[in-house]
Parts: C-alpha cells; sequence; structure tokens
C-alpha cells in the first residue's frame, strides 16, 4: 500500500489535468476556426497541415482529459497530455525568442503567450510526469477490476 | 504496471476519427486543408462613391481634377443621386471580407481622411510612416489594439505594411475585419510604393 497522501496528491493532480484539458479542448472545439487562426500565429507549420491540427488536437485534449478525470489509462492519458504540453511549451518559447506577441490559443478566452504561459505549461507538465511515473489508482473506474 | 503503446495508440486514432466526423458535420467546421485565401481586388465603381463621400462629408476638395467639380454640377450631380437613397452614398457597403487596394485607391482614401493603420514594428513606423497613420504592429505589444476603441466600427480603415512582399497587413487586416470593422482595405503596395509616389510622410511615435 502506497503513502495516503502521495494517493491523494495523485489524484489530485489527476482531476486537476484532467479538468484542465477538458475545458480548454472543448473551447477550441466550439470555434475550430478561431483555433486553427491561433496555430497559423505561431508561423511554425505549413499553412496545409493546419486545420488538420486544429481539428484533432482539440478532441485529444478533449478524450484524454476524460480518461484522466475518471482515471482510466492515467499512464498513457498523462504521457499524451505531456507530450502535447512539452510542444506547447517549446511553441510559445520559440514565438517568445523570435519577440511574437499574440494571443495563445490556449483557452476559449484570450491569455497572451510570456513567461506566465511558460510556467502554467511547465508546471502542469511535471504534473503530467509525476502522473506518468507513479499512476494514480485512487477513485478510479477500472482499479477494481484490477485489484480483484 | 508498464505504459500500454497500444491504449495510446488507440486514444490517437479515436480522436482522429472523432474529430474529422464531428468537423464535418459541424456547421461551423473547417477545411481540412487550409485554402490560401486569395485577396479581392476593389473595383473601379468604389472610386465613384467616394467621390460622393468627399462631398457629403465636406472634406478639403483636394482630388484630381475630373473628380472636382463646379458647384452647379454638384446640385446636379446631387439630384441624380436623389432616387439612390437607399444605398447613402457616404456609408460605404460592409465587405464580406477585406478588400485589397492599390496606391491610387489608398491615395484617394488618404485625401478623405480615411484613417491608416501601419501594421510593421514600431521602429519601422517611427523611422518613417504614412502622415498620420496609427501603428498596430501585428506582431507587436497587444496594447497597440486599444487605438481601435477609439475607432468607430462603421470608419472605413485601411491597413498597410511595407510593401507587396509583407504579409503583416493581410494577417492585422483580417484579424481588424474578424472584430467587427466590416469596412478594411489592405493597401497592397504599403509603404514603399508610397514613399516612391512622394506622397505625404511622417516620422515618430504614434500621434496619440
Amino acid at each position: 500500500m502506497r503513502n495516503k497522501f502521495l494517493e491523494y496528491f495523485l489524484l489530485l493532480a489527476r482531476i486537476f489535468l484532467g479538468f484542465i484539458f477538458i475545458y480548454a479542448g472543448a473551447g477550441k472545439i466550439s470555434d475550430p476556426a478561431s483555433f486553427s487562426q491561433s496555430i497559423q500565429n505561431y508561423r511554425l507549420f505549413p499553412l496545409e497541415i493546419i486545420n488538420i491540427f486544429a481539428i484533432i488536437i482539440p478532441w485529444i485534449e478533449v478524450i484524454c482529459g476524460l480518461l484522466l478525470f475518471f482515471g482510466i489509462s492515467v499512464k498513457e492519458n498523462s504521457l499524451i497530455i505531456s507530450s502535447l504540453l512539452f510542444v506547447f511549451t517549446l511553441a510559445v518559447a520559440i514565438s517568445m525568442l523570435r519577440g511574437l506577441n499574440f494571443d495563445c490559443g490556449c483557452f476559449g478566452k484570450p491569455s497572451p503567450i510570456g513567461w506566465q504561459k511558460l510556467g502554467e505549461n511547465s508546471l502542469m507538465m511535471l504534473l503530467g510526469i509525476i502522473l506518468i511515473i507513479y499512476d494514480s489508482k485512487l477513485l478510479n473506474l477500472t482499479s477494481k477490476n484490477e485489484n480483484n | 504496471m508498464k505504459i500500454s503503446y497500444k491504449n495510446i495508440l488507440t486514444i490517437l486514432i479515436s480522436a482522429i476519427f472523432i474529430g474529422m466526423i464531428y468537423n464535418s458535420l459541424n456547421p461551423k467546421g473547417i477545411p481540412i486543408i487550409k485554402e490560401k485565401k486569395e485577396l479581392v481586388f476593389e473595383n473601379d465603381s468604389l472610386i465613384h462613391s467616394l467621390e460622393n463621400k468627399k462631398e457629403n462629408l465636406n472634406l478639403d476638395s483636394t482630388l484630381n481634377a475630373p473628380i472636382v467639380n463646379t458647384t452647379t454640377e454638384k446640385k446636379a450631380d446631387e439630384k441624380t443621386e436623389v432616387p439612390n437613397q437607399n444605398n447613402p452614398p457616404n456609408k460605404i457597403e460592409p465587405f464580406s471580407e477585406p478588400k485589397a487596394i492599390k496606391i491610387d485607391l489608398a491615395y484617394k482614401l488618404f485625401k478623405q481622411g480615411v484613417k491608416f493603420i501601419d501594421a510593421r514594428m514600431p521602429d519601422e513606423y517611427q523611422a518613417g510612416h504614412i502622415k498620420g497613420a496609427y501603428n498596430i504592429p501585428f506582431d507587436g505589444d497587444e496594447r497597440y489594439r486599444e487605438i481601435l476603441n477609439n475607432f468607430s466600427k462603421d470608419e472605413i480603415l485601411v491597413v498597410y505594411c511595407s510593401g507587396t512582399d509583407c504579409d503583416l497587413s493581410i494577417y492585422l487586416g483580417r484579424e481588424i475585419f474578424e472584430k467587427g470593422f466590416k469596412r478594411v482595405y489592405i493597401f497592397f503596395g504599403g509603404w514603399n510604393e508610397w514613399l516612391e509616389k512622394n506622397y505625404p510622410i511622417d516620422r515618430g511615435t504614434n500621434a496619440e
């Protein structure tokens, strides 16, 4: 039996990350055109693939967020979410180095790119990595089956 | 428990699948391959409506010779305009997208006192810009965009950057258009062409 404190911490981390990604993904799904424009603002990708990202990434966010929230395949979903966060953070960092300044397109409401965004993303990435390492078994939908 | 790559693949494939299906069913869906939007150029009919607009606004009559009429001719013109009151000449219809214009039309609009917006970076703007233009650097600080709050949504705005090679004016023009300014022009020739023609310029920071 693992430390109870750790279990509760992992549960909170899981729910927090899950909620953030459901919220962020849902905002983008409701307005794909804006998200597509946001990706274009980064000027990192060719025009042809931008919309494919804009169509798929929000759904990855929502699905991973939901599964994480309910504690299904926590390690796998944390890995996907951390990878996404890594790419997002890299994109924000590159844009900052290039001196660009625009809305990051992270959530529905405008939030400019900058150090704050880098900090938030890094923190969430850290939570994701902790979840990949430790998993989270408390209050999840699959653990009962596995224990029996 | 080890990470199951099969699960990851399943999750990603499901997301692609759901995303594609949802997008095709969603009325607000976007094309899978983003199209490069072609700029639509304003046609010459605008020049005529501008002539009328100028008279209505009572601005300095500094336009080219064929446009400057004698007072009697103006009166005659106004009479002929009466049946077209559905489309008041001092109001250009809202556009369905920002329209591109060339230097001749840009200069005419400039003479009308239409607001110009410089989409280049502040240092370029300070080195020289179209006289009276406001600076909203597309890649710059978000605070520059606050100037827009002072503008009326019905106003004609002309956005430009350095020239035909730059796309800042196109991006900014579309952004402003999305914000509700429905009469946005993109001056295609931009700063370089303006300078070549020796049209009025200014240096320094934003006037306001």
